[in-house]
């Protein structure tokens, strides 16, 4: 039921945030820089969630929840 | 999901600070319409001075990227050097193909879950075996491992001695780490991308493998992304002396056969371009873990429920199941060649964890080939429903029952610099820096008996440093 609600929220979040959308092509020109991707650097990246995977309990929400280390 | 009255006050304002900060840039980003609308295809001369301003997206290019990782934590605890090297080819028609290689080689002390008392405390170290090529054999003191014979079997045991008031740490643990990660990402029309992956790891007493598969599709005239991603990782668990049965006491005995984990992991995100200048993200992940989830090596101390003397020390015990849900939302917004990064998370799963991540950075160009971003983390959690310090000897034995200090209550706040420079076209240096901090959240509990001076909480502090370099060709 949780997955069902999730499922259609996200839909539903989508056509909403596309109703609101008014950036046309020509304009894509600032959130295709580097300093704008959301994964600027993959090293820094995985470095943090290598780190905060083994110290903390959490995980997961910007990418998947698993570890791949014997650490957690 | 059920949040605590402080929980709430927690995300609330933290919502809040979330909310008002889109508040602002949404108020500012008008004016950036404005401009843009008069003048669309233009960029303005701010805008376009630094390097990073650059398109990230360049087709046909191969780039080797490589860094090593130093992380260090105070009190003599685990350290670690990370190597990385990396290979990614994006193809004429968007295809990328990526390989990483990572080594972690780890050294130090950890805490082994007992806790402190007034006078010192022997373990059996967990981590070694007391063979005859044991590099440690016949060591003590610094090293922290005595070799005790039993004169009856013979058995070599490896021990190791807590000094009187200090936590008890276990400062044999020494491992390494090997991890390979495979990737692949490929247009399947216009509009919808395709990316899989593998990935594996080695320790000498964990393996780890891993497969995913997630698909990206464009809406709304490529300003809406839609993602949906699987990933299944299968580990095993192969502890030095086996892994012991839940609460059994600490020995030195050879104990059970390996034992396995699987994850499910679901993700489904949307990433939503706002405006010219600002991006937004959001993202849901759901992780089945299923298995032994057990840390084979951690103890509880059974202490006396008047004294607080400890009695004996079992081995702990956790749920074999567990589910995960957390809840993403990002923000990232440029003003000229600025950018402000704004992210926050909630966490729940199935052992009664709550959790809250808040992050921010600031990525500030400096002159034309250099950017440095500051960076805060804050993060919050409650304890684990079987989080204990110590099991009292007149009480019968929980189901469950753990002293490792990553299922308490604290809070952690990072301070970060990152930053990177490009020498030229091709080649990009790059570093950061982090200061990490754990402090107790919540009420501090003590042994039973007049034991105030007793510091339970294993929190730790750490330091990291990273320094790569990038080179495209």
């Amino acid at each position: 039921m949780k997955k069902t609600i999730m499922t259609f929220g996200l839909f539903g979040l989508t056509i909403l945030l596309g109703g609101c959308a008014t950036v046309q092509p020509w304009e894509r020109d600032v959130t295709a820089r580097q300093s704008m991707q959301l994964n600027k650097n993959a090293n820094f990246t995985s470095a943090h969630e290598h780190i905060y995977f083994s110290k903390e309990a959490s995980a997961g929400g910007r990418s998947f929840d698993g570890g791949g280390c014997g650490c957690n | 999901m059920q949040l605590s009255k402080k929980n709430k006050g927690r995300v609330g304002a933290t919502l809040c600070l979330i909310t008002a900060n889109l508040f602002t840039v949404t108020g500012l980003h008008a004016q950036d319409i404005t401009d843009s609308t008069n003048n669309p295809s233009a960029q303005d001369s701010a805008e376009s001075l630094n390097v990073y301003d650059q398109p990230a997206s360049t087709p046909g290019t191969t780039t080797i990227d490589s860094a090593v990782l130093f992380y260090k934590e105070d009190g003599g605890r685990i350290q670690a050097i990370e190597p990385m090297v990396s290979l990614t080819h994006n193809t004429e028609n968007d295809s990328v193909f990526s390989a990483k290689l990572t080594f972690d080689s780890l050294t130090g002390a950890t805490p082994n879950g007992a806790a402190p008392w007034k006078s010192s405390q022997i373990f059996t170290s967990p981590t070694r075996q007391a063979n005859g090529d044991d590099e440690n054999e016949g060591s003590t003191g610094a090293s922290g491992g005595t070799i005790v014979i039993d004169p009856i079997t013979g058995q070599r045991t490896l021990e190791y001695t807590a000094d009187a008031f200090m936590l008890p740490l276990d400062s044999g643990f020494v491992d390494q780490r090997t991890a390979l990660d495979l990737g692949f990402t490929t247009p399947l029309t216009s509009g919808t991308k395709l990316s899989l992956g593998l990935n594996g790891s080695h320790e000498r007493d964990y393996n780890s493998f891993s497969g995913r598969a997630s698909i990206a599709q464009d809406f709304n005239n490529k300003t809406t992304t839609l993602s949906l991603g699987v990933n299944y990782e299968h580990d095993v668990s192969k502890p030095f002396f086996g892994t012991p049965t839940p609460f059994s006491v600490m020995s030195g005995d050879q104990k059970g056969p390996s034992q396995n984990k699987n994850v499910l992991s679901l993700i489904a995100g949307v990433t939503q371009v706002m405006t010219r200048n600002w991006l937004l993200q959001f993202n849901y992940s759901y992780g089945s873990v299923t298995g032994y989830q057990t840390d084979p090596y951690k103890i509880l101390s059974v202490v006396d429920p008047t004294t607080g003397a400890p009695q004996t020390y079992l081995y702990e015990s956790r749920p074999e199941k567990r589910t995960r849900h957390a809840f993403y939302a990002g923000s990232k917004l440029a003003l000229g060649s600025y950018v402000t990064d704004l992210s926050a998370r909630y966490y729940h799963d199935s052992w009664g964890i709550n959790s809250i991540t808040a992050n921010m950075s600031e990525h500030i160009p400096i002159g034309d080939l250099m950017y440095i971003e500051p960076g805060v983390r804050y993060y919050h959690q409650s304890a684990a429903d079987f989080f204990t310090y110590y099991l009292p000897s007149n009480v019968a034995l929980p189901l469950y029952a753990s002293a490792d200090s990553r299922l308490d209550s604290f809070n952690a706040i990072t301070l970060s610099l990152s930053g990177g420079y490009m020498i030229n076209d091709q080649i990009e240096l790059y570093a950061m820096v982090d200061a990490y901090r754990q402090s107790k959240a919540g009420q501090k509990d003590t042994l039973p008996g007049n034991n105030q001076d007793l510091k339970l909480y294993a929190g730790t502090n750490a330091l990291s440093m990273m320094t790569g370099v990038k080179v495209k060709f």
